[in-house]
């Protein structure tokens, strides 16, 4: 099986898992908070096909939400990322100087610490009691503005080669801008770049929340996501017993999973 | 004697980088202390057996009411002289709560990158020596799924089997380093004079021993610096979860109690060890001036 087939039936799984929480409402009938107090902890049955969680919440509608929180906002946090990362960048490597190593100074602090460190410092400088969509935006917009620096780098690196380009030069003989050299010739150019950066932070995006939600720092309960969907695993006998619980986990392995494989295209792309 | 003057001078330079960047995280983080909501605000002072006088005293107490600058010189000054200020919520002094909990996360970090760079070296080193395509897909599956999951998920098994934190940094990391390695050495290893070598007969392990890895080495030891950040990141899941007295343990209890003093000195503390690592990684693949 050749590596473009392999990637066709990743974006195929992708898009199904995505159309999945895209339609959550018509995929699943129940609200992902309504209790059914009689059936705690229920085993899965035709009724509820993942049985429900220790709330008695049917536990499908609430993977199926929390799929659409996981999925939906992870791109969106890598696209944040990616613009920062492709203007800083793009900037730096075109105009080079002081102005590069001011750049490149200030992504070199934030790669050296840890960015799950920071986070959660960030996360502190935020109130713990806040409502549960925003807690989803202030986890994912916090992740967005943290995750620059790596693509950073090599968008810098890239648009710093082709400042010596010929076609560059010729449109700064033609008396283009910078902000027009920017925006029209070098974004244009980096374009698979910074598509390969965007497939690889849509993965980091989506461990780092399920890390923070299972330590209690990301998104909020009553609102599900892969993360603290997870967050009753550290109960083992209750695990071992509902195995299916663990649906979110596998979720997230297939949907990562697929994403490396399509990112190892993109990056050849690039 | 012109090398050791150069050596001095770049020596000099990282260092006043290095405390630049010191200094410029502190602050940092002490913006964001400031500007933190419920910044101010200690519930000692709603006490109503408290006299006007022990109010004021609660106040003084809280550093930051005479500006931010004025905070930060004063938290410098007493952190030169080892005075982090205390805890909000373990009431006890933060120096004397870093020095107690940085042995061990320390110990575990180092262990864990010792074990995963020695697996990782061996398992990349492997798949660029036989290019066997079992041993290839086979790598790149472990790896591909280990990265696929989630550091605190990582943590709950190694909770779960009561393996040691050094164990789980190492297994978090592993993957990470396995791909940069594997890349590095494989863009050595593609090079034109690793052709011409095979041509004149040169074996394998020699031209992978004698010329593949002290072309990769300036990469190889500049990957030894983000790997130590890695590893300090994936402690902080690792220690909360398995309840280990370690740094990562202290800043994750720090935020769910929001003891602004103590997230200050621990950025503080990190800051300093991964950009000296950072630093002494860098030093030691400095070029010789020409």
């Amino acid at each position: 099986m050749t590596r473009r087939s392999f990637r066709v039936i990743c974006c195929s799984v992708l898009g199904i898992i995505f159309a999945l929480g895209l339609f959550a409402g018509s995929v699943t009938h129940y609200p992902y908070a309504l209790q059914f107090r009689e059936l705690p902890n229920a085993p899965p049955s035709a009724l509820h096909w993942l049985g429900t969680d220790g709330l008695g919440r049917d536990l499908f509608t609430r993977v199926v939400y929390g799929t659409r929180v996981s999925l939906l906002l992870a791109p969106a946090a890598a696209m944040l990322a990616t613009i920062i990362a492709a203007i800083l960048g793009g900037i730096a490597g075109l105009r080079g100087g002081w102005l590069e190593r001011l750049i490149l100074a200030s992504a070199d602090l934030s790669m050296s610490l840890p960015l799950l460190f920071v986070l959660i410092a960030l996360r502190a400088f935020l109130p713990l009691d806040v409502s549960p969509i925003v807690s989803v935006v202030a986890t994912f917009v916090t992740l967005g503005l943290l995750g620059w620096p790596s693509s950073l780098r090599v968008v810098c690196a890239a648009s710093r080669n082709l400042r010596q380009s010929d076609h560059l030069l010729l449109a700064r003989a033609n008396g283009y801008s910078n902000s027009q050299l920017l925006f029209r010739q070098v974004i244009p150019t980096l374009r698979p770049i910074f598509l390969a950066q965007f497939w690889i932070s849509i993965p980091l995006f989506i461990l780092t929340e399920a890390t923070l939600s299972m330590l209690g720092l990301g998104v909020m309960e009553p609102l599900p996501s892969w993360g603290n969907l997870l967050r009753g695993s550290e109960d083992f006998s209750a695990m071992s017993a509902n195995p299916w619980r663990l649906s979110p986990l596998f979720l997230l392995l297939v949907v990562v999973i697929c994403f490396q494989f399509i990112f190892s295209s993109s990056e050849d792309l690039a | 004697m012109a090398i050791m003057t150069h050596w001095m001078l770049k020596l000099g330079q990282n260092l006043l980088l290095l405390a630049a960047l010191a200094v410029v995280g502190g602050l940092l983080c002490a913006t964001m202390v400031r500007f933190a909501p419920g910044y101010g605000v200690d519930e000692r002072e709603l006490d109503p057996r408290l006299s006007r006088a022990s109010r004021e005293a609660i106040r003084s107490e809280n550093q930051l009411g005479g500006g931010l600058l004025s905070y930060y010189v004063i938290y410098l000054s007493g952190a030169v002289h080892g005075n982090f200020g205390t805890s909000a919520f373990l009431q006890r002094p933060v120096g004397e709560l870093l020095r107690e909990r940085a042995p061990f996360t320390v110990r575990a970090v180092f262990l864990g990158l010792l074990t995963a760079w020695i697996a990782a070296t061996a398992l990349s080193l492997a798949t660029i020596r036989f290019q066997h395509w079992v041993l290839d897909y086979s790598a790149t599956a472990v790896t591909g799924f280990l990265i696929a999951l989630p550091t605190a998920v990582v943590a709950l098994l190694f909770v779960y089997f009561r393996a040691p934190v050094f164990l789980g940094i190492a297994v978090i990391t592993l993957p990470k380093l396995f791909r940069y390695q594997h890349n590095i050495l494989a863009h050595a290893h593609a090079q034109p004079f690793v052709l011409a070598a095979r041509a004149r007969g040169v074996g394998p392990n020699r031209i992978l021993f004698r010329h593949v890895i002290p072309l990769a080495r300036p990469a190889l030891v500049a990957l030894l610096g983000v790997s130590s950040s890695m590893a300090f990141g994936a402690s902080i899941p690792l220690e909360a979860l398995s309840d280990s007295p370690g740094i990562g343990q202290l800043a994750w209890q720090a935020v769910l109690n929001r003891d602004l003093p103590l997230i200050t000195s621990i950025t503080l503390f990190i800051t300093v060890v991964t950009v000296g690592v950072n630093f002494v990684a860098d030093a030691t693949h400095e070029r010789k001036p020409a």
